[in-house]
């Protein structure tokens, strides 16, 4: 979807800068553009069953604690990417509009008093997948690129 | 209340005893700051309730605190929870702080028992986590009472709507605060005695304490609003062991009404709180305070700037407004050193406005520079 786009946005862009500039350096733009952008294409995931209804803010509620059933009726169990993923910073900044230490400032506040607990964490791509797939009240996000078919993406990034 | 701080104590240890039964986490957090008055004479009273004070000369004890949280779960949807707080003031002498049961009895009712925090200010109950606000510490001004702990019930209930995620929470408990330290400071500077012999002990106790917080968060705001009471019993004991009930400080109730939260505009974070204590004494006791502080949020910086004031009236007295009086003018900043950890440097003014033929400006002037490193792990 964000491929489809962008092609909307850089032909008549790219016809712009023809009649400007050398067309090497149009490419060259391209290019990068089109390789940064496709990498921050990630996705939320769930268990395949999982019919409930979402909407980013929902997805916002249940990452900080607020939301911890599904619409289905089911008990959500969040997980977080490990921070060293590039999906993290990129979730946190899109979907729940915080930096780390925003959220980190957040969490510290309900686990010292008790009111909440942290998302758990997964440490790559392959065990988030393989951990939603097997679990019916599961919900994370990874790279677009690892999104097999034993998950379901419910929004992009 | 002894039971509970056995099961509580007993579910860790069994916990951490069989990881194989019991998933158990471990978190913490801590200060480490340093802070001196830039007069000979002045004193800043930066933690009231452990007498954590600043003087002229640069200390590291006054504040900085680490704090060790243990969390099992014991049973399906129920957990227990310890937190082993050393604190400068005590030596770092680790004290179990905190020792609690959650109970989900339902997806959207909590139950607690155990030892906590009052719910009294809005940053009351993690006023110790400095990681998770933006000062080196809430206005010590206002932050002021000498008992903040109970053993006690809590029950939450959590509701959302479209735009409001909201909880109620009911609480109720004693604390019988035995050897009271911020109270026998008190009795120390001001000579007092009993029977001609000077008070080495004093024991505060709150009891009934009952009450409730309502919570309203929504996008870029937050509300809590909290009201609770309690009976009040102040007991001096003497060089000689002889006791006596302190009238002036007994046998009456006391009502805490308050309302604090954030608003985020762009990049600014604007932080209230305004309570209002009253005594039914004699003498109409009231004890309005206020605090009002706006944050900047820039990258990893935060430059803040805030003000508290500490009223005492007596309503029922001739004189109504002769007693004690302050505010707290200050300003920061605040630099994230990690996603972890963070550096703050602050100036503080403490205005005495005290009335001083009564004798109530007694904490005096003072102007404190204070720098921190708060973590959470």
């Amino acid at each position: 979807m964000v491929h489809l786009t962008l092609f909307e946005i850089l032909i008549p862009l790219e016809r712009v800068m023809k009649k400007k500039q050398g067309k090497k350096i149009v490419l060259l733009a391209t290019t990068l553009l089109f390789s940064s952008l496709s990498f921050s294409d990630m996705a939320v995931i769930v268990h395949p069953d999982n019919t409930s209804t979402f909407s980013n803010a929902i997805i916002k509620k249940i990452f900080l604690g607020k939301q911890t059933k599904f619409t289905d009726g089911k008990i959500v169990i969040p997980m977080n990417a490990s921070e060293t993923l590039p999906t993290y910073d990129a979730f946190n900044d899109k979907m729940i509009g915080k930096s780390r230490t925003q959220i980190n400032a957040y969490w510290a506040r309900l686990v010292f008093t008790g009111k909440g607990d942290l998302p758990k964490v997964l440490s790559s791509d392959t065990d988030i997948v393989s951990t939603v797939s097997v679990n019916q009240g599961a919900i994370s996000y990874v790279d677009s690129s690892s999104v097999t078919d034993k998950v379901k993406v419910i929004a992009n990034f | 209340m002894k039971i509970l701080k056995t099961i509580s104590i007993a579910s860790l240890a069994f916990a951490l005893a069989s990881p194989t039964l019991a998933e158990v986490r471990f978190s913490g957090f801590g200060s480490l700051v340093a802070g001196q008055t830039l007069e000979d004479d002045e004193k800043l009273n930066a933690d009231f309730y452990d007498v954590g004070q600043y003087e002229n000369t640069t200390t590291f004890k006054a504040e900085s605190v680490l704090g060790l949280q243990v969390t099992a779960d014991i049973a399906p949807d129920l957990k227990a929870t310890g937190q082993l707080l050393a604190k400068g003031t005590d030596e770092f002498k680790p004290e179990l702080d905190w020792y609690y049961l959650t109970y989900q009895a339902a997806d959207d009712w909590t139950l607690m028992a155990g030892r906590r925090n009052i719910p009294m200010y809005y940053y009351s109950e993690f006023s110790e986590v400095g990681y998770a606000y933006p000062w080196i510490r809430p206005p010590s001004n206002l932050y002021w009472w000498q008992v903040t702990q109970f053993d006690g019930f809590h029950a939450s209930y959590d509701f959302s709507t479209e735009n409001y995620t909201n909880s109620v929470t009911a609480f109720y408990g004693n604390e019988y605060s035995n050897d009271n330290k911020e109270m026998l400071y008190y009795a120390e500077i001001g000579n007092r005695q009993l029977n001609n012999a000077a008070i080495v002990r004093v024991d505060e106790y709150w009891t009934d304490i009952a009450g409730f917080n309502v919570n309203v968060i929504g996008d870029s705001f937050d509300v809590r609003m909290v009201y609770f009471r309690n009976d009040r019993k102040r007991i001096d004991t003497n060089v000689n062991g002889e006791t006596a009930i302190r009238a002036s400080a007994s046998g009456f109730s006391q009502q805490f009404y308050g309302i604090g939260g954030n608003i985020n505009i762009d990049n600014f974070t604007i932080i209230y709180d305004a309570n209002y204590v009253e005594y039914d004494d004699d003498v109409g006791t009231v004890f309005p305070t206020y605090l009002i502080s706006t944050v900047y949020n820039i990258g990893q910086y935060q430059p803040y700037l805030s003000y508290s004031k500490a009223d005492h009236w007596q309503t029922k007295s001739d004189n109504d407004k002769d007693y004690e009086e302050h505010y707290m003018a200050t300003i920061g900043l605040r630099y994230n050193l990690s996603s972890k950890a963070s550096a703050k440097l602050q100036f503080d003014h403490f205005e005495d406005e005290g009335d001083k033929a009564t004798g109530w400006d007694y904490h005096g002037n003072s102007q404190t520079v204070s720098a921190a490193v708060d973590f959470i792990f």
